[in-house]
């Protein structure tokens, strides 16, 4: 048991140094942005797929949006991929292929395997470009963003972009608060860091691209996969191709109001993620292909977030048990020590990597809220550990996972 | 005390200690002083013009009045909503007059509307437009210029903000041309200009073949290829090959005289081009690129830490506008670019030899 508790400690440990290093690069280090000054080029033709399952409040906006982008109108053509919806989201997408005839062409999808990924993959039956934008149908992108989100496709290396999130409806409840927080860390320090560093930025299957020739190199979407944008990023590191970060290149989303919808997509995706780590987490760690020794183990510590919480769980369960059986190795020295270290120190890594996140983003006022970051905290460790039970107990129960949509909230049609 | 007294208060004091570092978060949280959304700017292009068309709507108001003085062949002055002075110019030789008293400052707005031409050691702190030509004097200071036509800068003068010319923009040696410079025609920067951000449908840096300018604008581009090649280590394409590929190499790149390559090439350490080469696609270095005399490159050229290129190198073409940037960039004399140079600390016009 104690080995046991060592080894997730260190585990702790690690992962709060990887906060540490991602955050003083991003306060600190060489910040890459190197495709973002391309602002006069040959536009490759390029085709952008709008996921959408019952988007009726939202698939408006995005349609609109895009008809008014920067991008050379003769070389972009919209897909709204409309994934067997019943509520008006056909009928919105079919005004807007007339309103605007040759720049959008319908896929409605009837029947078939759900979820996501199953949806992209029909689609790309209508792809003939070898640049691929993926947004969700709650995203408003703004006029300069699709020639960000094209412009790395120029560096032959590049097989994935992703751009950066932003939360729109912020100001909700302090649900929409602490996501924030969460797009802010995730983004503005993981993400770029990651950039800075060479490591492995993860595709996020919205707001992101994948170069066709590559995405046909791996074998094309992954309609098995519950989260399709991580398997997407790991098949493509396994290959050779870089996913790289643009955290200029931001556009506003939409997230959960409600903590019933919140719980239900981060199980989601520690299922995806989980998933990702059983199919490539071995192999990109001693396996022979293209990442480097850093992406190894950028890319297996990124798999492995999901699969904390039940560890940090059990780590605490442990810590407790071995104390009321006594247990205390060199007379509670090192538990002593471990304690209050990871008090001074360990404990304010995710704090401290936010808190610089919203100095970058030249916030103020909103760290104040950083005390909440607990309760999300707590609902986060405890949804991911139910999701990874039920995956885990999942070959006995016979329990069968499917892709869920995220409920919408917006208001206006 | 009565225990249940002190049971209370041990209570209340633990809550009021609980909740006292809380308290910052409930204010937030209940004000919501800091809950509105990553001002995301949705217009936002990046268009290099961006300050000039906000100027161009400014000065709008004074159009009409400057027609007027150009017609009557007179000057004006006022002031404009925000309390800016402004000085009207009807005539060439009107310009004299902002010197006239031995100022070598002028505080005003200045909008000209005829060709104008400027004495010399003179600073203007506001912007600057002119209807017609603008031919500046040697040692000028000038926060932005917009000028209808073309925009010619005397030797030393300096820009620190942004110009934009609708005809063609000059600037004489040794120039220092922060921020955007824009024209829709063409840009010639002459020897020892320094700048930042370069956008022009044709960029002549130095003593430029504009001759050639032109045959390169008739080239057809050349389909490039998909798929990689992909390289662990150094590598080194041997003059006058052609390779018809992506590479990508994780070590150093030499690419010999007169090779060509039919794709896109990339390295993640030191780039080396050779003279003559022509690439077809882009150019993409993680460290630092060095582009030899005499080549020519099709798409976008990128360094991430530094870059040179000699002289007579094409990058882009009429028809295909391309993006050359780095940190630092040393262009000599006689290079042309299509599209946008964007040093993003400086770029220097460099004499050849």
């Amino acid at each position: 048991m104690l080995y046991a508790l060592f080894a997730i400690v260190t585990l702790i440990t690690v992962y709060t140094l990887r906060h540490y290093v991602f955050t003083l690069n991003r306060l600190f280090g060489f910040q890459r942005h190197p495709y973002i000054d391309i602002d006069a080029a040959n536009w490759p033709p390029i085709t952008i797929l709008i996921a959408a399952h019952n988007e009726e409040k939202v698939v408006a906006h995005i349609l609109a949006a895009l008809m008014n982008v920067n991008y050379p109108k003769e070389k972009m053509l919209v897909v709204p991929v409309n994934d067997r919806s019943t509520d008006r989201t056909r009928e919105i997408i079919n005004r807007f292929c007339e309103d605007y005839p040759g720049r959008i062409r319908a896929f409605h999808r009837t029947e078939g395997k759900g979820g996501k990924g199953a949806a992209l993959k029909d689609a790309m039956e209508l792809v003939d470009t070898e640049v691929v934008l993926i947004f969700d149908a709650d995203y408003i992108p703004g006029v300069g963003l699709i020639r960000q989100l094209v412009a790395p496709f120029f560096d032959a290396e590049v097989g994935g972009v992703m751009g950066r999130v932003v939360p729109l409806n912020v100001g909700s409840n302090l649900l929409t608060r602490l996501l924030d927080f969460e797009r802010l860390g995730g983004y503005q320090v993981d993400q770029q860091a990651r950039m800075n560093l060479g490591l492995v930025p993860q595709h996020g299957g919205t707001v992101a691209g994948v170069r066709l020739s590559a995405l046909r190199e791996i074998g094309g979407w992954n309609d098995n996969s519950l989260s399709e944008d991580t398997d997407l990023t790991y098949r493509l590191l396994l290959a050779g191709w870089k996913t790289v970060y643009q955290n200029r290149s931001e556009c506003y989303e939409e997230v959960p109001e409600t903590w019933q919808v919140r719980i239900k997509q981060l199980m989601r995706w520690a299922r995806g993620h989980n998933q990702a780590l059983a199919d490539y987490g071995f192999k990109l760690l001693f396996g022979k292909h293209r990442a480097t020794f850093r992406e190894r183990i950028d890319g297996f510590l990124l798999l492995g977030v999901y699969a904390m919480a039940p560890l940090t769980l059990v780590g605490w369960i442990l810590a407790l048990g071995l104390f009321y059986e006594g247990v205390v190795p060199l007379h509670g020295l090192i538990a002593l020590l471990a304690i209050t270290t990871y008090g001074a120190v360990g404990n304010f890594a995710a704090f401290f990597e936010i808190a610089a996140a919203a100095r970058l983003d030249y916030t103020h006022q909103k760290v104040c809220l950083l005390p909440f970051l607990v309760l999300g905290f707590g609902v986060s460790i405890f949804s991911v550990t139910r999701a990874c039970i039920s995956q885990l107990l999942a070959p006995i129960t016979g329990e069968q996972f499917h892709w869920d949509k995220t409920e919408r909230f917006r208001t206006t049609p | 005390m009565n225990p249940a007294l002190a049971t209370v208060l041990v209570v209340l004091l633990a809550g009021i200690l609980l909740t006292l570092p809380l308290l910052p978060a409930l204010v937030e949280l209940r004000l919501k002083r800091d809950a509105q959304p990553l001002k995301v700017i949705q217009e936002y292009a990046g268009e290099i013009r961006h300050f000039s068309y906000g100027f161009r709507s400014y000065i709008a108001a004074l159009l009409e009045p400057l027609r007027e003085c150009a017609a009557s062949r007179t000057m004006a002055k006022g002031t404009m909503p925000d309390g800016d002075h402004y000085l009207l110019l009807g005539r060439a030789d009107d310009a004299r007059l902002v010197s006239a008293a031995g100022r070598t400052t002028c505080q005003s707005v200045v909008a000209a509307g005829t060709d104008v031409v400027l004495p010399g050691g003179i600073t203007f702190v506001k912007e600057m437009y002119a209807a017609g030509d603008l031919t500046g004097g040697e040692k000028s200071v000038f926060r932005a210029l917009l000028g209808e036509r073309d925009i010619q800068l005397g030797p030393g003068s300096t820009v620190t903000r942004w110009a934009h010319a609708v005809g063609v923009f000059r600037a004489g040696r040794d120039c220092d041309l922060y921020g955007r410079i824009s024209s829709d025609r063409e840009i010639q920067l002459e020897s020892g200009c320094a700048f930042q951000r370069l956008n022009a449908p044709c960029i002549a840096l130095g003593r430029s073949d504009t001759e050639d300018t032109d045959v390169a604008a008739t080239t057809a581009p050349t389909p490039v290829p998909q798929g990689r090649r992909l390289v662990d280590e150094d590598l080194e394409i041997p003059a006058g090959d052609i390779v018809s590929a992506n590479i990508v190499t994780r070590g150093k790149l030499h690419i010999g005289a007169g090779a060509r390559v039919l794709g896109s090439v990339k390295s993640h350490k030191q780039m080396t081009v050779d003279a003559g080469v022509r690439v077809e696609g882009s150019l993409i270095s993680v460290s630092t690129m060095h582009i030899g005399p005499d080549c020519r490159i099709t798409g976008p050229v990128i360094a991430e830490h530094g870059m040179s290129i000699e002289t007579r190198t094409r990058c882009g073409s009429i028809r295909t506008p391309t993006t050359v940037s780095a940190p630092t960039i040393a262009i000599a004399d006689g290079v042309t670019v299509f599209g946008t140079v964007w040093a993003r600390s400086e770029g220097q016009v460099v004499p050849q030899g």
